[in-house]
């Protein structure tokens, strides 16, 4: 097993941490009060600036460090964070992004030109402010009478520095405060052959000449506060030093070193140990010891990252052993030794079990997907003027790691059309009564063996009839056939099918819906529509957890054996004779409802005669039931999926294969595929009868 | 980074980056070269890149060095190093003096 490149590492963290800035300033759009928020953004973006400066990368250090420091007065709270703001924010946030992700297509006019803008509206809401500002310089006003600094000895945990935090800018920004004395503690650093380089040994006694605040100091601490022994107490009646304060040395250009003599340095022999205050309260009792390495091991223990293809790996690894276990098991039931076949229901004991583990530790929650829209649905509301909220639930959903990736897609189109074809102008909204701003759900949550993914707006709803005449003219449909709403509806996922009017760079094209059919129904998902004219449209995606290994129910058709997924199985019934009498219709009574059925040995063109019993397999896809006729349900089967060759690709009621216990493959079936298949053969049915 | 062992002392010249993202690799190559001759002289003035790693290793080295008996000098910091030692708290000549052992000839 290879290292992962560390580069590779920080650009994964950075895409994670994306995702937290960009929901934090989304979330701000919406809650400018919220200080939570703001502090995400600002460790979001610290990190970033840490980490980008330790990998090497130090466009993006010093772009993220101007980033933060335009945006510093809205985590001072100066300035509220309006929708502008937010959006060059995001602006700025993407830009970091390329310079991560792909440094070629960047140009430092546009980051150039980004800033500008970030400090206009920073600066531009300057005057908006100016009880803050008042406020703020009475808390950083000298005292005058008791207090006039504080004295700070600093001591950051070994591993501070891998973290990306870089304590000289902590002392910079501290000396921003006020006059600043620093002195470094270097007892602390061992010798070479004792020495971690990456750690951090040195510790600082600091003596800030401000009267400021304690939260002041509090604030310039904030994102490495777990990871800092700060002992903080007031100094009083004490003179400014005589040396040049470092902020000032700071700011000088560079030059040889300002021969400034040396204070006399009352070095601590102990961290202020006859006075240790607690951080957030100078004059309280000291706080209870903290226990960095109990804390790093609980660290430690929360997550693991690993890299996506080794689950992919294992995933393999288990699937074969799955299918090795089933041998066994197969051939132990063949013999007579009774420990074998203990050992053998062993093995199948921890087969089963290792399988679930695995594909447990294969779901990510579909939160991390989710995350990505709210950004769609913002750039979008803008770009079109349509307000929208956009609301999601069931974030903490889990679904297959391959899932969420193949889902991204469908539910960028899904959103799309909602908000450019689903959600109403405002006029025409206030028209109807409705609040100006739409809305816009995504929801997960698990149903049985599925998830439930749906996408609702609170917009116009279809026009049924506008489908219906599109159909019409495309030949879809005989001109005054007999159709219900939901039938009409399922044109739309018709290829090249579109009922806009006009084409946008968003939607009409007709291009899509179809698309979204397809990669779901290739994720043995279903889709679903339902809409409610004036009130708004919910697509409704069901999907399986896991597209690696299913519970399958083995079936055998003539000589063959085949596979249905048994999510899809609601229940197996006889095929009677009254059934049988009915060929030619192929419908059967399943307490007083119609299911068609088809029989799979004329599918499969099965050789020699049926059995005398035959079996049906009652099998749905979301309000669609069909009925499968098998000579033989053998049983539950635990079921590998292996996909097919290229040259079967056009053989579309297979969606893959498995291998069983006795070696012999068997094909599974898809479902989606079999229920459309024998929805057409009804409609032609209704045809012939017609006719 | 050079190793320069014709002359007399062992003079090693620092890599341009020596920060957190490459300080392991100086850290070997200062190991290494502390394992070889009496007299060590590390020449810094290529220093482009320094942290709070940068100036622990080269107060290690110094301390290592006056533990051991073995003279160890800097020599020409770079502005880069200086800036990150002012940044560090060391504001002042004689504070790195007092670290640092400098040849002076060569700052």
């Amino acid at each position: 097993m290879s290292a992962m490149d560390p580069t590779e590492v920080f650009r994964q963290e950075a895409s994670e941490l994306f995702e937290v800035l960009e929901g934090a300033l989304l979330d701000l759009g919406q809650r400018p009060d919220d200080r939570e928020l703001v502090d995400s953004a600002f460790r979001a973006l610290h990190t970033i600036k840490g980490s980008g400066a330790m990998f090497g990368f130090d466009k993006v250090a010093s772009f993220t460090h101007e980033f933060e420091t335009a945006f510093d007065r809205v985590r001072k709270g100066e300035i509220k964070p309006t929708q502008e703001l937010i959006s060059v924010a995001l602006a700025a946030k993407d830009y970091i992004r390329a310079l991560i992700e792909d440094p070629q297509s960047t140009d430092d006019i546009i980051g150039e030109a980004i800033l500008d803008d970030l400090k206009r509206f920073v600066s531009a809401d300057r005057s908006d402010a100016p009880v803050v500002e008042i406020a703020e310089a009475a808390s950083l006003a000298p005292a005058g009478s008791k207090q006039a600094g504080w004295h700070l000895y600093l001591e950051f945990e070994s591993h501070i520095l891998r973290n990306g935090s870089n304590p000289l800018d902590l002392l910079e920004d501290l000396c921003k405060l006020g006059p600043c004395f620093v002195v470094p503690v270097t007892d602390g650093v061992p010798f070479l052959d004792e020495m971690e380089p990456e750690d951090c040994y040195l510790k600082w006694d600091v003596k800030l000449h401000a009267a400021c605040d304690k939260d002041a100091i509090d604030d310039v601490f904030m994102f490495v506060q777990d990871e800092l022994k700060l002992t903080l107490s007031p100094l009083e009646h004490v003179e400014p030093p005589a040396p040049a304060p470092l902020f000032q040395l700071l700011d000088e250009e560079p030059g040889p070193m300002a021969e400034t003599p040396v204070p006399p340095v009352e070095l601590p022999a102990a961290p202020v140990a006859d006075q240790p205050v607690a951080k957030s309260e100078p004059k309280s009792e000291p706080r209870p010891e903290p226990k960095p390495e109990a804390k790093r091991e609980e660290r430690g223990i929360a997550t693991v990252r690993v890299q996506a293809e080794r689950l992919d790996e294992l995933m393999d690894r288990v699937g074969e052993l799955v299918i090795a276990q089933a041998r066994l098991t197969q051939l132990a039931a063949s013999g007579s030794d009774l420990s074998i076949k203990m050992i053998a229901e062993e093995i199948e004991r921890l087969a089963s079990s290792l399988r679930d583990t695995t594909i447990g530790a294969r779901m990510v929650p579909i939160g991390s997907l989710f995350g990505r829209f709210r950004r769609l649905v913002h750039d979008l509301s803008r770009d079109l003027s349509k307000p929208v909220e956009f609301v999601t639930t069931g974030e903490d959903t889990e679904l297959d790691k391959t899932m969420i990736e193949c889902l991204a897609d469908p539910l960028v189109h899904l959103i799309r059309n909602a908000i450019d074809h689903g959600i109403e102008d405002t006029a025409t909204r206030a028209a109807n009564g409705k609040a100006e701003q739409g809305r816009i759900e995504l929801a997960a949550v698990h149903s049985g063996a599925q998830v439930l993914v749906t996408v609702k707006d609170n917009g116009g709803g279809l026009n049924t009839a506008r489908i219906r005449a599109k159909a019409e003219e495309q030949g879809l449909i005989a001109a005054g056939a007999v159709l219900t709403d939901h039938e009409i509806h399922q044109f739309l996922f018709h290829p090249g099918f579109s009922t806009a009017q006009t084409i946008s760079a968003l939607s009409g094209r007709g291009v899509g819906m179809d698309v979204v059919k397809r990669t779901i129904e290739n994720m043995r998902g279903t889709i679903d529509l339902s809409t409610r004219p004036g009130q708004g449209t919910t697509v409704t995606l069901r999907l399986p957890l896991t597209l690696a290994i299913i519970e399958g129910l083995l079936i055998r058709v003539g000589e063959g054996r085949y596979i249905i997924p048994l999510s899809a199985v609601e229940e197996c019934v006889e095929l009677t004779a009254e059934d049988e009498r009915s060929r030619g219709r192929n419908f059967l009574n399943v307490r007083g409802n119609l299911v068609p059925f088809l029989r799979l040995r004329e599918i499969m063109s099965s050789s020699g005669s049926p059995d005398k019993h035959q079996k049906t397999i009652i099998i749905s896809t979301g309000e669609s039931r069909v009925g499968l006729v098998a000579d033989q349900i053998i049983g539950n089967h635990q079921t590998v999926i292996k996909s097919l060759s290229k040259l079967h690709s056009d053989v579309t009621i297979f969606s893959g294969a498995t291998i069983l216990g006795d070696g012999t493959a068997a094909l599974i079936l898809d479902v989606a595929q079999l229920v459309s298949l024998a929805q057409s053969k009804v409609e032609k049915q209704h045809i012939n009868e017609a006719a | 980074m050079a190793l320069n062992p014709s002359e007399p002392k062992w003079s090693l010249r620092l890599p341009a980056d020596c920060s957190i993202a490459a300080i392991r690799s100086v850290y070997e190559l200062i190991r290494e070269a502390f394992g070889r001759q009496e007299r060590l002289e590390i020449d810094c003035s290529s220093v482009d890149k320094a942290d709070v790693t940068s100036i622990q290793l080269l107060l290690s080295t110094a301390k290592t060095g006056e533990a051991q008996g073995r003279p160890v000098v800097l020599t020409s910091f770079s502005q880069s190093l200086r800036n990150t030692l002012r940044r560090a708290g060391f504001t002042s000549e004689a504070m790195i003096d007092q670290h640092f052992p400098q040849k002076k000839d060569g700052t």
